[in-house]
């Protein structure tokens, strides 16, 4: 039996109607996901926001900490701390024979050769951290002599490095050669600030004690001394030495050979290859 | 770029840093010179004061970060490890910058290997802050034995057990 007319036309209102409703739906949910993906978005442009502050503020912490473990406090001549350095320098080499560029007896078995630049920070490190040991125990044990030569590295300019050297050099002529290069480590500025100017070397000499300031003003313009630097340098150069500190051991009177420690600042693996050496 | 292809490039990339930056932790450890074609230049910048952070190695954290990386890469793909991914990516990218600030400015020396990580970290970046900002891949990243059907509108990733 078909059903009666008015209900055949609701039925056809009906079919408009619901495909109304589905088509409402469909907006009103194609309107949620699209404020959700906004939402989402601006969440995450907030995220990426607060690690990005979190980084750069992380960033400012290491430079400024690492910036000032490398920032050396300049310590300057004739204040306390330098008179504080000087004594302590003193009683490291107080009665050690020195002679010119070496520090030790001549008859010491085993020979260091020690590659530095006056200016670099890790040969500073290695001067006041493991050498202090090296030296009490094995140089003033009569087994070892160590000798300082030059390589340029973190000094910039190269007549500056040659000064530099010249000087200390010239301070060997007195046979105060350590006494100089341990207070020039000892009171290094800060790498690359230009801290080594004529006044600084002055003031460096000036705290050796028993320096001749006007023999070594004279000395420091010898042709043998600028010789012995450019030696240096050769000799640098065929032992395959690139960076400072580099180290040639061996016994004395042979051969030396590249020597890499396990660390700048303990004296373990340098006395153990000394040690060696001595006893062969 | 597809999510897979995304998620691949990034994993190429983190398989060199892990390369490089597990060298550089062990060049550091066994106190031997590193392979350089650029003289004694990556010994310098390795032996320097900068190449710790805290008594900590910088080339161990840089490999902290890669395998790090590494993992969540290995693992399932969500808004999570995007973000972490996204923040380590960063960290490790604005952690190169300063230290090749340093091998210019303070160490005045160049190592190759820490500005190939350096190159890799800067490529890595952005890549992990847009993959997301996107956010959920529209196509589901299919892993092996998983096929997509479309079912009621949404993606739907079925695995062969099923």
């Amino acid at each position: 039996m078909s059903r009666p007319a008015h209900l055949l036309e609701h039925d056809h209102e009906d079919l408009p109607r619901k495909q109304r409703r589905e088509r409402a739906r469909a907006e009103r949910k194609a309107l949620e996901q699209a404020a959700a993906t906004g939402v989402a978005r601006r969440t995450r442009m907030t995220q990426l926001g607060i690690v990005l502050a979190v980084v750069v503020v992380g960033i400012v912490v290491v430079l400024l900490a690492s910036g000032e473990s490398a920032t050396i406090k300049r310590i300057a001549p004739e204040t306390a701390a330098a008179r504080n350095v000087t004594h302590g320098i003193g009683k490291l080499l107080a009665g050690i024979p020195q002679s010119g560029t070496a520090l030790g007896q001549p008859t010491a078995p085993v020979t260091l050769q020690y590659y530095g630049d006056l200016e670099c920070p890790v040969c500073r490190a290695f001067t006041i951290g493991a050498l202090p040991s090296i030296i009490q125990k094995d140089v003033r044990g009569g087994e070892l002599r160590v000798e300082y030569h030059s390589l340029q590295t973190a000094t910039r300019e190269p007549e500056v490095f040659n000064s530099q050297q010249l000087a200390a050099l010239a301070a060997g002529k007195q046979d105060k050669m350590w006494n100089f290069i341990e207070t020039f480590y000892h009171e290094q500025g800060e790498e690359d600030s230009g801290y080594v100017t004529e006044s600084y070397i002055q003031g460096i000499a000036r705290q050796v004690h028993g320096l001749n300031i006007a023999q070594w003003t004279s000395d420091r313009g010898e042709d043998a001394l600028a010789n012995q630097v450019q030696r240096d340098a050769q000799a640098a150069s065929n032992a395959g030495l690139e960076g400072t500190p580099a180290f040639l051991l061996g016994r004395s009177g042979g051969t030396l050979r590249r020597f890499q420690p396990s660390s700048y600042t303990e004296p373990g693996s340098f006395e153990a290859a000394i040690d060696k050496l001595a006893k062969a | 770029m597809s999510a897979r292809t995304l998620r691949i490039t990034l994993t190429v990339f983190t398989l060199a840093g892990l390369g490089i930056a597990s060298y550089l932790t062990y060049v550091h450890y066994a106190g031997i010179k590193p392979v350089c074609t650029a003289g004694g230049s990556c010994e310098k910048v390795q032996t320097s004061v900068y190449s710790e952070l805290a008594g900590v190695p910088v080339a161990l954290l840089g490999l902290l970060i890669y395998m790090a990386v590494f993992g969540l890469l290995l693992g399932p793909e969500n808004e999570s490890t995007r973000f972490a991914m996204m923040a380590l990516t960063l960290v490790g990218f604005a952690f190169s910058a300063y230290l090749t600030y340093r091998e210019l400015f303070s160490i005045h020396a160049i190592c190759e290997w820490c500005a190939s990580s350096a190159a890799i970290l800067t490529l890595m970046a952005p890549l992990s802050v847009w993959r997301f900002l996107r956010g959920a891949p529209s196509r589901p990243v299919i892993g092996p034995g998983q096929r997509s059907v479309e079912s009621r509108g949404q993606s739907v990733v079925l695995s062969n057990n099923l």
